[in-house]
């Protein structure tokens, strides 16, 4: 009996010992808080394939999907053992539960590990609306305020977005309606139920260019400006919010974090993996295909990055909740 | 119509690679479809990873072949155990598994396998013809337009629940009590969530229907194992139909066929909400409505015709504007943007190829999936004399990974067994259980949609009337309300 209870005694010592001993001993978990095949979902699974295909971690990433609301992936992150074996891929949408309250906690919960994959966002309006600028539309939309249609996914992005595009011109006021996701709103759009949204450079470029390039003459949308830093490769004619003359941009990045008190070779571990799987084919490709700017933010950097965002997203957020 | 395109498309299917896909892809979509708790969906999405690496022709070929699969394989269960084995074919329950229980599981299984392939060959003619005309139409639907559309569903599902209309209102109302809870879809804010957070997403669809389903069932079973099972003699007589069959169903199935090829175009609705309509379209026009819920022949063919027509109605405005018809649409776009395949109005002229591979595959796999059912069929129903001791234990298997693989969370586990004995006990009080599911799943889009609506217009309802849609929605909804009401008092009157 005693040699058992050394034995235990030994079992435990090496298990309590492993997470002081080089990382990573056994596979990291990747939780994705949504559904299997979205793009939060597609762009963990390139980075997984990626980081494998770099040789940059040892040991494989097993990427989770936890459905449902996606507070139920983040809290899981949140409240999971930090051993440096647990991870949480998610966008802007953390900022902006916090920011409405639909979360009680937020992305300063977290140790941030790593952000990559960004794009950004175009206000979108019929060609038959006679509005040929984001002055115009602003304009409109403050002459009537509140009669201007504008689709979006209550809460979500894209509702933050038009938020903070009407903000730029004090007292101009959108109709926020419940349309849903890009596709939802294009074709609300398209089908005159809607006056404007916001659609993402790529999806912009598949419901208003042919594959040459050239405009597609049977869309019937078309975009005002770009909210990047820069303009949108895919999109080069297309002007930014700054060019306008507003100072608004819009961005959004798939963030890497980790539990409060992850060890902070574990984080830098996972962020080199992550560095590595950008640098590959496999994840150039996608970026392309997907319209996503090639940005990698880690430590500093990244940190900046996320109190910036905080800071424009905060007051937009709780704007959301108003009626 | 391009019959050169098509056919081109079918001579690729026929190479090795893309058969290969055709027929794994058919085979394990019955399987999974047969088996309760594993939905085509589920099988499509854990699918998604695997087509990262193939060509893209062959990707849509397998996702395709699998989507018929899955929605025909559910009829199995359906009929041999009540447990549907997809959602699409709850109403397949009502007479199959009665018809299986009278002695006859090859008849009911015979018939169930002869409708979907007729149900999905006709659907197919009308993707084949028509994807563009009928999409541009489905685009001009605004909120107002599927709210009274949904109305109109849910009027049609009220006469579905046998016995008692109260009854089945009461049962349609917890249903859609029970949906509420989550994500308030015109604020994005949760609500009736009593600050527990796993309830942020609200109830899943699958664990409760697993649950209300499959495990009440499991758990009646387990309580009648002393005086099961009954041994009537194995007869797989009846499996394939004939010419006189196919003459006296040949309306209904034609009918069927037709709604379920339209339910599946409109966003959304899709392959359950088919079959219901179909269903009850068939009872109230039937010279036996009483037969319905007892083991009818209409009934299975009804279902069955429906069901399978709403996967090749579901695929034109996934193809003509890259609207998802369905869940597992919405899945099949995830798959194609991930071969920088964007579904929409150009992706004809940009990847021909492709849309034509996904027709010419909707085509093919339900010719296999007829082949392959109608041949092992009476393997397939001898599975209703397996000792129960033996099936149960590996059916509740399979909703615990089932549930449990969707989110990957045990509260979806819980969720399941929760509504297994909700389930069980409102079939004690013989309170039908299709309302029920009927109302979770459409009260929610309903609201959606009205809510939008009302947020458009500013709180302005009129457009259900001033439309002409929603008009003619609002009106058949009454129609249909009162066609059953309107035939029994004549009936009555005759009898007089």
């Amino acid at each position: 009996m005693r040699k058992l209870l050394g034995l235990a005694a030994a079992a435990l010592l090496a298990t309590g010992g492993a997470a002081l001993a080089e990382w990573p001993e056994k596979p990291v978990k990747l939780i994705v808080p949504f559904q299997a095949g979205g793009t939060s979902d597609q762009m963990a699974r390139v980075l997984q394939a990626g980081a494998q295909e770099s040789g940059a971690l040892s040991q494989p990433i097993t990427i989770v999907n936890v459905g449902g609301h996606y507070s139920i992936g983040s809290r899981r992150v949140m409240e999971a053992e930090p051993d440096g074996y647990t991870f949480l891929i998610i966008h802007i949408a953390l900022m902006g539960g916090e920011g409405t309250g639909a979360l009680d906690f937020g992305w300063r919960d977290f140790e941030p590990v790593a952000g990559a994959g960004e794009f950004c966002l175009a206000p979108m309006v019929r060609k038959d609306s006679g509005i040929d600028s984001v002055e115009q539309l602003l304009a409109k939309a403050k002459d009537e305020p509140d009669t201007l249609i504008f689709g979006a996914n209550l809460g979500a992005i894209n509702h933050l977005a038009g938020l903070m595009l009407q903000e730029q011109n004090p007292g101009a006021k959108f109709r926020f309606v419940q349309i849903g996701g890009g596709t939802a709103n294009f074709t609300a759009l398209t089908g005159a139920q809607t006056n404007a949204t916001v659609l993402s450079g790529a999806e912009v470029v598949n419901f208003t260019l042919l594959p040459d390039g050239s405009e597609n003459p049977e869309a019937q949308i078309k975009p005002l400006a770009y909210t990047g830093a820069e303009r949108f490769d895919g999109l080069p004619d297309l002007p930014t919010m700054a060019e306008e003359g507003y100072d608004m941009q819009f961005c959004v990045k798939s963030w890497v974090f980790a539990p409060k008190d992850t060890p902070q070779e574990a984080i830098d571990g996972f962020a080199a993996a992550m560095e590595a799987a950008t640098e590959t084919d496999r994840y150039q490709k996608f970026i392309t295909d997907k319209g996503f700017a090639d940005v990698f933010l880690k430590g500093e950097a990244l940190q900046q990055d996320l109190e910036s965002t905080w800071t424009a997203i905060e007051p937009i957020a709780k704007l959301a909740t108003q009626k | 119509m391009d019959f050169a395109s098509l056919f081109g498309a079918i001579g690729q299917i026929f190479t090795p690679w893309p058969f290969f896909m055709l027929f794994i892809g058919t085979a394990l979509g019955i399987v999974v479809g047969a088996i309760p708790g594993l939905t085509g969906a589920m099988l499509i999405a854990l699918t998604l990873p695997l087509t990262f690496y193939m060509e893209p022709f062959n990707a849509v070929v397998l996702l395709v072949s699998m989507y018929v699969g899955a929605i025909s394989g559910g009829l199995i269960t359906a009929t041999l155990m009540r447990m549907p084995g997809t959602p699409a074919s709850v109403m397949t329950t009502f007479d199959g598994y009665p018809m299986a229980r009278s002695g006859r599981p090859g008849r009911a299984l015979g018939l169930g396998i002869t409708a979907s392939f007729v149900g999905g060959l006709i659907a197919w003619g009308v993707l084949f013809t028509v994807t563009k005309p009928l999409s541009i139409l489905a685009t001009k639907f605004g909120p107002f337009e599927y709210f009274t559309l949904i109305m109109m569903a849910m009027v049609l599902i009220a006469s579905v629940s046998e016995g008692s209309l109260v009854k089945g209102l009461i049962s349609g109302l917890l249903g859609m009590l029970v949906s509420m809870p989550g994500v308030d879809p015109a604020t994005g804010m949760p609500r009736l969530t009593f600050d527990w957070y796993m309830l942020n997403g609200g109830l899943q669809l699958l664990p409760v229907l697993i649950g209300t389903f499959a495990v009440s069932q499991i758990i009646k079973d387990c309580l009648d194992m002393g005086k099961l099972p009954d041994r009537a003699e194995v007869n797989n007589r009846g499996v394939l139909m004939s010419l006189r069959d196919f003459r006296r169903h040949a309306v209904n199935m034609i009918r069927s066929s037709f709604i379920g090829t339209w339910i599946g175009i409109l966003p959304g609705i899709g392959a359950s909400i088919g079959s219901v309509v179909a269903y009850t379209m068939a009872k109230n026009v039937s010279d036996h409505p009483e037969e319905f819920g007892r083991g009818s022949e209409e009934g299975i063919i009804a279902s069955e015709a429906a069901n399978n027509a709403t996967v090749s109605g579901a695929l034109i405005p996934l193809i003509a504007m890259g609207i998802p018809g369905s869940v597992i649409d919405a899945i099949l776009i995830g798959a194609l943007t991930i071969h920088s395949i964007q579904p929409g109005p150009t992706l004809f002229l940009t990847n021909g190829d492709i849309v034509w591979g996904m027709i010419a595959t909707a085509l093919i796999a339900n010719i296999l999936m007829w082949i392959l059912m109608t041949s092992s069929v009476r393997y397939i129903a001898n599975l209703i004399y397996l000792p129960r001791s033996f099936v149960l234990p590996v059916v509740m298997m399979f909703c615990v990974i089932g549930s449990y693989a969707l989110n990957n969370t045990m509260f979806d586990v819980w969720v399941m067994l929760m509504f297994g004995v909700i389930g069980f006990l409102l079939e004690r009080a013989k309170i039908p259980l299709g309302p029920f599911v009927i109302g979770f799943v459409l009260a929610p889009l309903a609201e959606q949609k009205l809510r939008s609506g009302l947020m458009m217009t500013a709180g302005d309802i009129s457009p259900i009337w001033t439309r002409p849609f929603p008009l003619a929605f609002t009106i058949i909804a009454i129609l249909l309300l009162v066609w059953p009401i309107v035939s029994d008092w004549r009936r009555k009157r005759r009898a007089a």
